[in-house]
């Protein structure tokens, strides 16, 4: 739809889509970090040698895909003794088998084709040097003899036999196809997967040599291993493609569940054919229909809550945490959303860090600065704003040819000196000597970049040159889809070049213009700003901050009170926050407008002082204009969505509900004047009614249904309300009232949205685009300001010692931008990497503010507003963007002296909502102990926790013991002040004086057991004696003096 | 529309009168079109349809 079209349907003007609603709910399918396809990695791990007696832990791992993004990992073992062999796993079970049974499975061959597969060609180069690899393919070729099969198909029809059952083959189908089955299920799918061909085998058999051949290298240390954790070996899960393969599988599930009622209806009727008229007739409504085929319902599920529920895992390794909602709190984190790639929920849990290390290989592809800090830092990436993914493969038809043209042959060597490997998409072509490698990756590059011969510009061509140990070398060709890739210049042809990043770390790319080296430099980038992400692109002057503050920044924009969007007005969010005065930063990069981000304004431009002024601006503490606050800066509101449901809690289905309350005031009740202060005449609230706590929003009464007249009839007369249970003031936005789906039975529900302003008060938190945050201090009387020489007051006061230890320099030149911008009407580019120590940014700035007629380095002379005397030092003074954020005090303030405690324990409960206390805990008890501020540690633990007056006995020494007299004759002076220890206290005889007598609650009467004191205790002390007491202790106290 | 809402009458035709009387005016969440409602009618907008409605600001 167009802009106008979009506006019209009550949307927003730009939008994009690319997430799902599901109950109301903005959901995206996340993207997630798995390992590159049909790419045989070298991976060394210690859980390898899980597996069983013998194994190492080298390997080979595949991610082999198939053409509809469904995946299947093959990995290659090695043993001790030379052996390899290949895992997969199949429905989340494990299963291992001899590589040398499939090879010999794939096609007819021979040992001696497979021995010169895997070594190199018979008299070839290098063939003496290779004594390790020959001495175990040998003993790979004899232990195979052990099984005894000959034949391509005495093979087929044992891995049939052993993986029927497994791989669910029905029974009548012989062990050779149940083999072919297998071969085509599971090993290397992306080589075919579908009506296999002999040449697909054959490529899934040089595939499977090739892959042995690198984990001989690996093991003999000739190659190094791949590191999965770099952004190299990885690709990106796309939503689409792990939708669709939730799709197919759940598909796949419910053609399974038709055999059991088709088996079922067949031994019924005496199997009559698929194509009797019997079967037409009968097979919908009586098979069919017993079947489960909501799978809309399973995607739904899949949509709201993330979770995976699947019988064969999906190749992946988490289950939960695939879908999160797409935050709209501001326009920032909401865009932030799409660029997201997590590295996987499995990765959370590890203790190691090495899968959060920032790696030279993500440059260019994931953003270096966006990533939060604390338990998702560095798994939780975006992707830098120029990064593109590939959701379709090219077309590569023509690369076998040219590649075959460029002199690659199927004859391979020994030494990787004299042969290595070109393959594409996971197929080996063939071989060729390291320096045609070279000159085929070139030429390739150079007819890419032209358009020419057939090889598309989005081809990845991975040029691994030889080294000594390093990566295994070879030309490896990537065209599918999920791949990363970004935009440089290629400079042979000055032409736009895509790189990925298989190929990336052995490329020469320069940086900038200046870095190019002749003869060496074959790309430069761009812009070195498109290394950053959108977000990180925003942060101006970056390049002058030390990095943690922009990946500050990078965190609090997401946190700002902004503009979540232009069609709030027809939402229904929970809560949204929105800025009232939100303006358009002075200072910013192109790629702002470039973004659209003037539409969804994030903060506004204040001009700032840095001087320590008032004492109010310690630690963080800013100060702002009382008029500036006057004027609107950083007004702010929040929006919150009320739903009174009459029918809610009734725990019928959505169908089975009978009306049994109406919205209104009871017809025959009283209506009293109190309710309509806020409530119209049909009991709905009226918009903009002020509301505060305790006022009522809706009305309603109980109703029963007249199965004469069919009208629903209230007998009560009573009104019932629904209530604002808030502590601040709101006002009623807008009342929607929800009509019933049938459109005949009356209204069930509303939806009120409520307006809480937010109008900035002290101990709200803002902050600058510098990672420079800070809480409001105090709104200062403007006459109190300090002005300068035209009269210019500051709208916000922050501490110089606020720049020393953090080194924000960026927010210097952007204060000292951003004035000189204002003083010529004119929005600066803060584009990173733009000045350098010739071109300094100062100066740029400086002599604009010269022109102006202000100081060349920003700083002015500065007048006390207080005593009006000048001030010792010039003040710099500049305009910075400021953004709101939204932790705000009125969310958070938490106080209490008394209120609610634990019934249990008498102590305070815990929760603002609840009106609880903050727990002094130990480490709070320990400072307040080294003070030696025994009274207030007191007050805290005692006093204002579960002080609690109790009884106990001297003698014995016993809380529970003791229990209050109760008068014998005047049962109303119950709870008397008198307490006597029941356990000293002896029967009364009957001829003790009467006042030494005392009687108990049973009107048993005592004598003695007078020596009770009562002592301060915690009320928890009393409760461990009862704990204890009910396990057979006791305690005993001595009260003393 | 007064304020004050006097409690209806035992008779049964008398409440018809003060209920019709007291219609409130909505605003259909589609069309926009001005929807008036009595107490108990079902919640949909006359002209197209749609059910849900918006409550106008007034200043009674």
């Amino acid at each position: 739809m167009s802009p106008d079209q979009l506006v019209k349907a009550k949307e927003e003007s730009e939008e994009l889509g690319g997430y799902f609603i599901v109950n109301g709910i903005e959901k995206i399918i996340r993207m997630l970090l798995v390992n590159r396809r049909n790419f045989p990695m070298a991976i060394k791990r210690g859980a390898f040698m899980k597996r069983g007696a013998g194994y190492t832990q080298f390997g080979i791992v595949m991610r082999c895909v198939r053409p509809d993004q469904t995946s299947q990992t093959n990995a290659l073992h090695y043993l001790n003794d030379g052996n390899v062999n290949l895992r997969f796993s199949w429905r989340k079970a494990e299963y291992l088998v001899p590589a040398m049974m499939v090879l010999k499975a794939l096609v007819e061959t021979n040992d001696r084709e497979i021995y010169e597969g895997i070594v190199g060609a018979a008299g070839s180069e290098g063939l003496e040097d290779k004594q390790f690899v020959t001495d175990r393919v040998e003993l790979l070729l004899r232990t195979y003899k052990v099984y005894g099969l000959h034949s391509q198909a005495k093979t087929r029809a044992y891995l049939g036999q052993k993986f029927k059952v497994v791989l669910q083959i029905p029974d009548d189908i012989s062990d050779v196809d149940a083999g072919t089955e297998f071969l085509r299920k599971i090993v290397l799918p992306h080589l075919g997967s579908n009506n296999v061909t002999e040449s697909q085998d054959a490529d899934k058999f040089r595939m499977l040599l090739f892959m042995t051949r690198k984990l001989y290298a690996l093991v003999e240390g000739e190659c190094a291993v791949d590191n999965p954790d770099a952004v190299q070996s990885q690709e990106v899960l796309l939503g689409g493609h792990l939708f669709g393969q939730i799709l197919k599988e759940k598909l796949d599930e419910w053609l399974n569940s038709l055999r059991l009622p088709l088996s079922d209806w067949g031994r019924r009727n005496e199997w009559p054919t698929f194509t009797s008229p019997q079967f037409q007739r009968d097979f919908i409504p009586k098979i069919l229909r017993k079947t489960n085929e909501n799978i809309g319902q399973a995607m739904e599920y899949f949509l709201s809550t993330g979770n995976l529920v699947s019988p064969t895992g999906l190749d992946l390794q988490q289950t939960a945490g695939f879908v999160v909602v797409a935050e709209k709190i501001n326009f920032y984190r909401f865009i932030s959303h799409f660029r997201m790639v997590h590295r996987g929920a499995f990765f959370a849990q590890l203790k190691t860090t090495t899968v959060r290390k920032l790696l030279p290989e993500s440059w260019g592809f994931l953003c270096p600065v966006h990533t939060p800090d604390g338990s998702p830092c560095g798994l939780l990436n975006h992707f830098a704003h120029k990064c593109k993914l590939a959701t379709e493969s090219v077309d590569v038809s023509a690369i076998p040819g040219l590649v075959a043209r460029l002199g690659v042959s199927s004859r391979s060597s020994a030494s990787l000196d004299a042969s290595v490997v070109v393959q594409l998409d996971g197929r080996v072509l063939g071989f060729c000597s390291p320096k045609q490698a070279k000159a085929i990756g070139d030429t390739l590059r150079y007819w890419k970049v032209e358009g020419t011969h057939g090889v598309p510009l989005e081809l990845e061509i991975g040029y691994i040159p030889n080294s000594d140990g390093g990566q295994y070398p070879g030309v490896y060709m990537f065209s599918q889809s999920a791949r990363m890739y970004r935009p440089v210049k290629y400079l042979p042809l000055n032409k736009l070049d895509y790189v990925g990043p298989f190929e990336q770390p052995f490329m020469s790319i320069a940086v900038t213009d200046p870095e190019i080296v002749s003869g060496d430099s074959t790309h430069v980038e761009y812009d070195p700003t498109n290394i950053l992400s959108i977000l990180a692109n925003m942060t101006p002057f970056s390049d002058f901050n030390q990095s943690p503050r922009n990946m500050y920044q990078c965190q609090m924009g997401k946190q700002s009170m902004g503009t979540p969007g232009a069609a709030g007005r027809y939402r229904t969010d929970n809560k949204t926050y929105r800025l009232q005065t939100g303006q358009t930063p002075i200072v910013r990069p192109p790629l702002h407008n470039e973004y659209g981000l003037d539409n969804f304004p994030n903060g506004a431009n204040a001009v700032v002082a840095v001087i320590s002024y008032t004492g109010y601006d310690m630690d963080d503490a800013m100060i702002i204009n009382k008029s500036a606050h006057e004027r609107g800066f950083g007004h702010g509101t929040i929006y919150k969505t009320k739903i009174c449901d009459l029918a809610e809690g009734t725990g019928k289905s959505r169908s089975a509900r009978t009306v049994s309350k109406l919205f209104g005031f009871a017809p025959d009740g009283l209506v009293m004047a109190k309710w309509r202060e806020t409530l119209d005449d049909d009991g709905w609230p009226r918009i903009g009614t002020l509301l505060k706590h305790g006022d009522i929003i809706a009305a309603w009464h109980n109703v029963s249904l007249d199965p004469g007249s069919g009208e629903y009839i209230n007998r009560d007369g009573a009104t019932q309300f629904f209530k604002y249970k808030e502590d601040e003031v709101a006002f009623v936005e807008e009342v929607r009232i929800i009509g019933s789906e049938s459109g005949l039975d009356p209204c069930q529900k509303i939806s009120i949205k409520l307006r809480v302003p937010r109008s900035p008060v002290i101990g709200d938190k803002f902050s600058s685009r510098h990672g420079q945050k800070g809480v409001l201090s105090q709104k200062w009387p403007a006459v109190d300001m300090p002005f300068s020489e035209s009269g210019i007051q500051p709208d916000v006061i922050i501490n110089p010692h606020a720049f020393p230890s953090r080194m924000t320099i960026g927010m210097f030149v952007e204060s000292l931008a951003g004035k000189a911008g204002a003083l010529h009407g004119i929005a600066q580019d803060s584009t990173p990497f733009r000045f350098d120590e010739q071109n300094r940014a100062v100066d740029y700035f400086g002599h604009q503010l010269m022109k102006a007629g202000y100081n060349y380095y920003g700083n002015e002379p500065m007048y006390s507003g207080i005593t009006g005397q000048e001030l010792a030092a010039d003040i710099y003074i500049g305009v910075v963007y400021y953004q709101r954020l939204r932790h705000m005090v009125n969310d958070k303030y938490q106080v209490r002296t008394t209120g609610p405690i634990n019934q249990l324990t008498g102590q305070p409960i815990k929760g603002r909502k609840k009106g609880g206390g903050i727990r002094v805990g130990e480490m709070e008890r320990d400072a307040l102990l080294a003070h030696g501020t025994a009274f207030l540690l007191q007050d805290r633990l005692m006093n204002c926790s579960d002080y609690m007056k109790a009884a106990i006995c001297r003698r014995c020494g016993s809380f529970l013991s003791t229990a209050p007299t109760v008068p014998e004759f005047d049962k109303k002076k119950r709870g008397s002040s008198t307490v006597r220890c029941r356990r000293c206290a002896t029967l009364a005889a009957g001829m003790e004086s009467k006042s030494d007598i005392w009687t108990d609650g049973q009107g048993i009467r005592y004598t003695g057991g007078s020596d009770v004191a009562v002592v301060a205790v915690p009320g928890v002390l009393k409760y461990l004696d009862v704990e204890l007491a009910s396990m057979g202790i006791r305690l005993k106290f001595q009260v003393e003096p | 529309m007064s304020s004050y809402n006097p409690p209806s009458q035992t008779a049964q035709v008398q409440p018809m009168i003060s209920e019709s009387a007291r219609s409130v005016e909505y605003t259909c969440g589609d069309c926009d079109a001005q929807v008036s409602l009595k107490r108990g009618e079902p919640i949909r907008c006359r002209s197209c349809g749609h059910r849900v409605l918006y409550k106008q600001r007034t200043n009674r």
